[in-house]
């Protein structure tokens, strides 16, 4: 259960908090320009010849716009070099522009605040806490239909009956609303990636330019202009818990807790066509305006879909716990079970043929293709737990603890795993041997445990695998001639003997202090392994059976993940100033040590003996051919993946050797997207009133991808390709040629497109005041506090290109905000 | 003080009681219902049956179409592993494309599914109440059939699915049956299929008996073809004479006369049975009916549902890919995507109107290639200056007519100055120019042709023909010929030449026999018969592996004409046609002896220690 703030016992005390922030995406692609981009369609345009024609041809395109082929054929260049100066020049914004699609969609800094008023006080027999609060951010987008809402409400009472008894309860009610256009966020980003810079986002005056395609004018459907998707969610969260002191034995209580979690949830997704201008033929009566016509784009009529979905949490749970020292003894036993009920149903309703885009509600849509549907699922979960804990004088400490899980993810006879674990401590720093010897270091322990835990939260393909263990049918449809069958499938077929996932922990660790806690540090390291991990055997098992889309999980895979953490700090004070330095750090590396794997293949493309979750295998870039002599001069057979080489294709490695590239030759990388080493260093100090912190992150070991899948003639190209790229000028052997899409053989599938991801950024930079008490008490002020922070504000990495926790899509924020906190 | 210690006992109790309840954690999917208690339940029964088309996918409209791997047109878009099946590059572990309806995983799985409707069919649980429980078992053992003649005609003899495996078997590893024991698998379904399914009055788009003898029909031709009489394929292929399974792949032993034999008697059920759509004509019909009739074939209506043996059907109602064809391969010009594009040389196989062969070296001919050719040429392609749909608001300034303009032209702008108009519908379009033709043709044939209807936001109703009569004609007059009854086979393709505006064929033989593969090429263009024609046939050496090629169109001004709004017209333009090759950076064909078969997949040979992997991929 979440810990929420509680009343404090008091005369009632009120806070404010206002803190209003300024976002903006951290990293942005840079791109090719109009011009350049032409250059690079120029370019594709001379590839499709003969390799012998290419100089030719890329000559007479940059000299005159067109070419005599070999074969006596005139083509044409798709950018003149007259169209490509003017599209440098950018003097004629109607017929040659240069957009840069990111600037015309993204504003620079997109406003986002919070306030917060709470109320806090009581007596030493009922405390209360009150608060009421509301969040507004808006998304990047220039004419943002984008953003989030949230009014919240929360009381907490604290009551104390008795001697024996007291009892706590809550209440949250929380509206989330999010609103969106009808394309979301990928494919907003993904048309400012494509968006040709060439073409208008805005014609001179004003009016939207053409869709890069699907009428996916960034500038347009980042707007209402596309109707709109909302999705508001109401909680209602109830929870009390009530603490019994057990007469008779000391030491023994009970806690009995419920929390009731309500949501309830209406999803409003109203689709309407938009229109865009295209260039028509001729001009406007003054003769120099062209005529743009307007064109309907997005879905052929209004159309409404609204769905309502409800769920309800219920989690019981009661706790005995007993708790006594008897001399240098001290003892601490605790057993419990919680209850966990889940209960969700949906509905929806569906027309489309509105006549027109103004009434946007259910019963103005047409009677065709109306449609409707719902359904309900019911999910729970029993653990009972305990522990038993003795120590002896604080100095030598033990504990035994356990779980007993059951789910309804498993089958009734392997439904309830049995968790154990247990852990010992010695405090060396208080035996006499080290008091009486080592002054300076005045906390010193060693630690370790050993432990289980059980897992049954088995994803993959992307959703929660449930009911593995069930032969149950899906529902599904056919189309037959003028009719819509309901159909049933077979959704799988099923492990009976499911069961959890085991991860098994063991850690030995030490912590100390010197110098009276001005230092401190902590160091771990861990050894884990999870076995019975839940995965199919379709890597096995032959496709012939049928069986290999059906297969269900089964607790075969094993993975151990090894590492260590590291913390350490200084608390210092001189004068007025009090300050503190810390680091932290972790490295963590894990390995598969058995999965399913397709019998046969080569050592170094399997996944065991790998990490989990790298890519599949991939050829090994060995550079470029950047000239027919060395294609010539080339001795490995490259005619499983190519007919024919040309300059400007990439070298691969020969890994087995065999004279030839094939796909023998793709290899399992080391890595995968999850750094190995994660850290961070603190920096916190104050003086007087002023308070500052800062935070740098940094992580390394992780690699990212970077695709030009939709570069080429439906989309841009990164400036760092258009800079670097193999030409007949350029006869680099680093960068390939460029491709259009993915229509070379090296434009993926190799490791020239992984890049390191390793990063050190600024995380966060905080300056505060406090008013000094003196002053505010004059207004009945106890407490002032103003703050500047920066969020992200600078980053040093090896990617550049896109942000490296999101890649191409909604990059992370950069946010600057200010606010203030004051007290009555 | 006493209340509290009984407060707490009560506590205690209901603790435990609650704790020790654990039927709550039995929740099973309330939106799935048990395998039991379909196979009890006729509607449930009928509901997994009906599922088993889901098999079909999207039948042939998938945005890549077949058509694209063979000489029927190549395919516009980069990145599809389109170029890695026509370059001749397939290997085992990079087969190039195959879409969900010819892959041989979805295809096992779809096979599982039909393993357990006969199982539980067999002998059912519920009463055989009109014949219910005999025509869910034709309808599954019928589409066994169909999915084992998939895998057949991809990748040879493959293992027999015949059986539900469960998690417990002692071995998944079978062996791949030969060519003739597949093929009589599938006949003996599918004569099974055909018994269970008489007289059954069924909605299209399920299996019927017609059906049934329909696939007879193909799997027998197929099975009596060259490729598949391993001395014949031998002597015309090293690859195949070098084969050391040739069992897996063919006869070894029988005769092929015999199996024309059986090929001719499996397509003659199929005529004797139903007659198709205006197939009792005695003449030619005239240019403008031959083409509405082709045209009411391909679309399924107007009397082409008699056409129609056994479809994959489309609702709007239900937005599928298969709804979308006119978008994936209409032209850039009117906002879609142009996917699979006519190439020249299947444009220069339809003859002209009075049943002679198109040629570029008559001058008649090449200075005006689309007047006076046969109809169905109008009914299939778009093409320079054919009328089609208004384009949409936005452009319909540029092109008031709605024709289909992939040329360039002189035009006269606005200050009186000769100026280049690119086409609407080529790759130097204002619109969309990335997804223009490389070829200047268009697909016509199964897009909707209703003015109203826009391609780039509807979907269209038109079903996809698995088998369809004509299909049948062609079987019997091919198996015919084989067996030296030329008589009979030309009775039976001039009925197929009338209904399509030509006159009768004359030629007996071999030239007979040409006739049939130049007839059937165009008449069931982009039907996936194509590609396992010119294999079975084994002439892809000489036809899909020719390099693609279209069309160049350049329109200049008549003198004293002035147009400034580029339409079709021989009064004001001069136009000059010149075929083109593709340029070998865009696709450079070549035909490898290997790709008369799939090879099976690489990983799928490591899990499977008995397979024999295909011909020219063994290494």
């Amino acid at each position: 259960m979440v810990t929420t703030k509680r009343g404090k016992e008091g005369k009632p005390e009120l806070t404010y908090q206002f803190n209003q922030g300024f976002a903006q995406p951290t990293t942005i692609p840079k791109l090719a320009d109009a011009a350049q981009y032409g250059e690079m369609l120029n370019d594709l345009n001379v590839y499709e010849l003969p390799t012998n024609e290419w100089r030719a041809a890329t000559d007479a395109y940059r000299s005159t716009g067109t070419y005599i082929t070999q074969a006596g054929q005139e083509r044409t260049a798709p950018f003149s070099p007259e169209a490509l100066a003017l599209h440098r020049a950018g003097t004629d914004p109607w017929n040659y522009p240069n957009t840069d699609w990111y600037g015309e969609t993204l504003k620079t800094w997109s406003p986002q605040s919070r306030h917060n008023l709470q109320l806090n006080g009581g007596s030493e027999s009922l405390r209360y806490m009150a608060s009421i609060g509301y969040q507004n951010q808006d998304a990047y987008y220039k004419n943002s239909a984008t953003g989030f809402k949230q009014y919240d409400m929360r009381i907490n009472l604290d009551a104390k009956i008795n001697e024996y008894i007291d009892l706590q309860l809550g209440v949250l009610a929380r509206q989330e609303y999010r609103f969106f256009p009808t394309r979301g966020a990928g494919a907003i980003f993904r048309m400012q990636m494509r968006g040709k810079p060439h073409e208008p986002a805005y014609w001179p005056d004003g009016r939207p330019g053409p869709d890069i395609e699907n009428g996916e004018n960034p500038v347009v459907i980042t707007t209402n202009a596309t109707g709109y998707d909302r999705d508001t969610r109401n909680y209602f969260q109830t929870n009390g818990a009530l603490n019994i002191k057990i007469p008779g034995v000391e030491g023994l209580k009970f806690q009995g807790t419920a929390a009731i979690d309500n949501l309830s949830r209406l999803q409003k997704r109203w689709e309407t066509p938009w229109i865009l201008y295209q260039r028509g033929n001729g001009f406007e009566a003054d003769g120099v305006t062209p005529i743009l016509v307007p064109s309907q784009r997005g879905p052929a009529e209004p159309r409404l879909r609204q769905t309502n979905i409800n769920q309800l949490n219920i989690l019981l749970g009661g706790v005995f716990t007993y708790e006594r020292q008897f001399g240098d003894h001290g003892f601490n036993a605790l057993a419990g079970v919680n209850k966990e009920t889940v209960e969700g149903n949906d509905f929806f309703a569906y027309r489309r043929y509105f006549i027109s885009p103004a009434i946007d509600q259910m019963f103005a849509g047409g009677d065709a293709e109306k449609n409707n549907g719902g359904g309900a699922f019911t999910r729970g979960r029993l653990n009972y737990f305990g522990r038993v804990a003795y120590n002896y004088q604080e100095k030598y400490l033990f504990e035994f603890l356990w779980r007993y899980d059951g789910s309804y993810i498993f089958p009734e006879a392997s439904r309830f795993g049995f968790f154990p674990g247990v852990m010992a401590g010695w405090v060396i720093s208080e035996e006499n041997f080290w008091k009486n010897n080592i002054t300076a270091m005045d906390f010193f322990k060693i630690r370790g445990s050993w432990g289980q835990m059980g897992n049954d939260q088995i994803y993959y393909d992307g959703s929660l695998q449930e009911y593995q263990f069930l032969a149950t049918y899906g529902f599904s449809s056919q189309i037959l001639q003028n009719t819509e069958a309901k159909t049933l499938y077979e959704t799988r077929v099923p492990n009976n003997a499911i069961t959890w996932e085991v991860a098994n922990n063991s850690n030995i660790g030490i912590e100390g202090q010197l110098l009276q806690g001005k230092i401190f540090f902590e160091f771990d390291y861990f050894y884990n392994k999870r076995t019975n991990i839940l995965w199919r055997k379709n890597a096995s098992v032959p496709q012939s059976s049928g069986l290999a889309s059906l297969l269900p999980a089964e607790n075969i895979g094993e993975v151990e993940n090894k590492g260590f953490d590291i913390n350490i700090g200084y608390r210092g004070q001189s004068g007025d100033i009090s300050y503190s330095v810390s680091a932290n750090g972790g490295y963590a590396k894990n390995k598969i040590l058995f999965w399913d794997e397709p019998p046969g293949a080569p050592s170094w493309q399997l996944s065991t003996g790998s990490p989990m979750n790298t890519p599949n295998p991939v050829y090994l870039y060995d550079g470029v051919f950047p000239n027919q002599a060395a294609i010539d001069a080339e001795t490995l057979d490259y005619s499983d993946i190519t007919n024919n080489l040309r300059p400007g294709d990439m070298k691969f490695k020969d890994y087995d050797g065999d004279g030839a590239i094939t796909p023998l030759d793709r290899v399992r990388l080391d890595r995968n997207s999850i750094p190995r080493f994660q850290g961070g260093v603190n920096l916190n100090a104050s003086f007087r009133n002023w308070d500052l912190a800062i935070l740098f992150q940094g992580a390394a070991g992780a690699i990212a991808q970077v695709s030009l899948g939709e570069s080429g003639n439906i989309g841009n190209y990164l400036l760092e390709f258009y800079e670097n790229r193999w030409t007949v000028d350029n006869e680099s052997s680093v960068y390939p040629r460029i491709a259009n899409r993915s229509d070379q053989y090296y434009s993926n599938g190799n490791d020239f497109w992984y890049r390191s991801s390793d990063y050190i950024r600024l995380k966060n930079f905080e300056v505060g005041y406090t008013v000094p008490q003196q002053f505010g008490e004059r207004f009945g002020i106890s407490n002032l506090r103003f703050y500047a922070n920066g969020l992200n504000l600078l980053t040093w990495d090896k990617l550049k290109v896109y942000d490296n926790a999101t890649g191409q899509y909604y990059p992370q924020a950069r946010v600057i905000n200010a606010g203030l906190s004051v007290t009555f | 003080m006493k209340n509290i210690k009984y407060l707490g006992l009560a506590l205690t109790i209901s603790f435990l009681n609650f704790s020790c309840d654990e039927e709550f954690l039995n929740a099973p999917p309330q939106g799935e219902v048990s395998e039991s208690a379909v196979w009890t339940d006729p509607g449930l029964a009928e509901a997994f049956v009906t599922d088993l088309y889901k098999g079909l996918g999207q039948g042939g409209f998938s945005e890549q179409a077949l058509a694209s791997l063979t000489d029927e047109a190549i395919f516009t878009h980069p990145g599809r592993n389109i170029t890695t099946v026509t370059e001749a590059r397939s290997n085992p572990q990079e087969p190039g494309w195959m879409d969900y309806t010819r892959n041989w995983p979805d295809l096992y799985s779809n096979l599982r599914a039909t393993n357990i409707a006969i199982d539980n069919l067999t002998d059912p649980s519920f009463a055989n109440e009109g014949g219910i429980a005999d025509r869910l078992l034709g309808e599954a053992t019928f589409m066994r059939a169909y999915f084992h003649h998939q895998l057949l005609r991809n990748f040879g003899g493959i293992p027999i699915a015949n059986k539900t495996f469960t998690l417990d078997e002692e071995t998944y590893e079978l062996p791949r049956n030969t060519y003739e024991e597949v093929v009589d698998f599938i006949i003996a379904d599918l004569d099974k299929a055909a018994t269970l399914l008489a007289g059954k009055d069924l909605t299209g788009g399920r299996a019927t008996e017609l059906a049934a003898l329909a696939l007879k029909s193909r799997v027998l031709i197929y099975a009596a073809s060259d490729l598949h009489d391993m001395p014949t394929a031998s002597a015309k292929s090293s690859v195949i004479s070098g084969y050391q399974n040739k069992e897996l792949i063919g006869y070894t032993s029988g005769s092929q006369a015999d199996r024309y034999q059986q090929a001719a008697a499996a397509a003659k059920a199929v005529l004797d049975k139903a007659s198709g759509n205006m197939l009792d004509l005695s003449e030619p019909l005239s240019q403008e009916e031959a083409i509405q009739t082709y045209i009411n074939n391909s679309l399924s209506r107007n009397g082409g549902e008699s056409e129609m043996i056994f479809g994959r059907y489309f609702l709007s109602q239900k937005p599928e890919t298969g709804g979308r064809h006119g978008l994936h391969n209409g032209p850039n010009g009117y906002n879609n995507w142009a996917g699979n594009t006519p190439v020249q040389l299947l444009i220069d196989d339809y003859q002209m109107m009075d049943g002679s062969d198109f040629d570029w070296e008559e001058e008649d001919h090449a200075s005006a290639p689309y007047e006076g050719r046969e109809p169905r040429f109008y009914a299939t392609f778009l093409y320079e200056g054919a009328p089609w749909k208004p384009r949409s608001s936005a452009n319909q300034a540029r092109d008031p007519l709605g024709q289909i303009q992939t040329g360039t032209y002189e035009v006269i702008n606005g200050e009186g100055q000769k100026v280049t108009h690119f086409g609407l519908d080529t790759r130097n379009s204002p619109i969309e120019d990335w997804n223009g033709s490389y070829t200047g043709y268009y697909i016509r044939k199964f897009i909707e042709p209703d003015p109203n209807f826009v391609d780039q936001n509807t979907w269209q109703e038109i079903p996809w023909p698995h088998l369809r009569f004509t299909e049948a004609v062609f079987n019997y007059a091919e198996a015919n010929i084989a067996l030296g009854n030329d008589e009979e086979a030309r009775t039976w393709l001039n009925k197929i030449r009338y209904r399509a505006g030509l006159p009768a064929l004359t030629a007996s033989g071999e030239e007979l026999m040409e006739a049939l593969i130049n007839e059937k090429r165009k008449e069931m263009v982009h039907e996936e018969q194509r590609f396992y024609d010119a294999r079975r046939w084994m002439i892809a050496p000489e036809t899909l592996g020719r390099q693609p090629n279209g069309i160049n169109i350049v329109g200049t001004l008549k003198a004293g004409k002035d147009v400034t709004i580029y339409s079709y017209n021989t009064e004001n333009y001069d136009y000059s046609y010149e075929v083109i090759d593709i340029d070998p950076g865009k696709e450079n064909r070549l035909w490898l002896d290997k790709m008369y078969f799939m090879p099976i997949n690489f990983d799928e040979m490591q899990r499977n220690r008995e397979l024999i992997q295909n011909p020219g991929y063994e290494d």
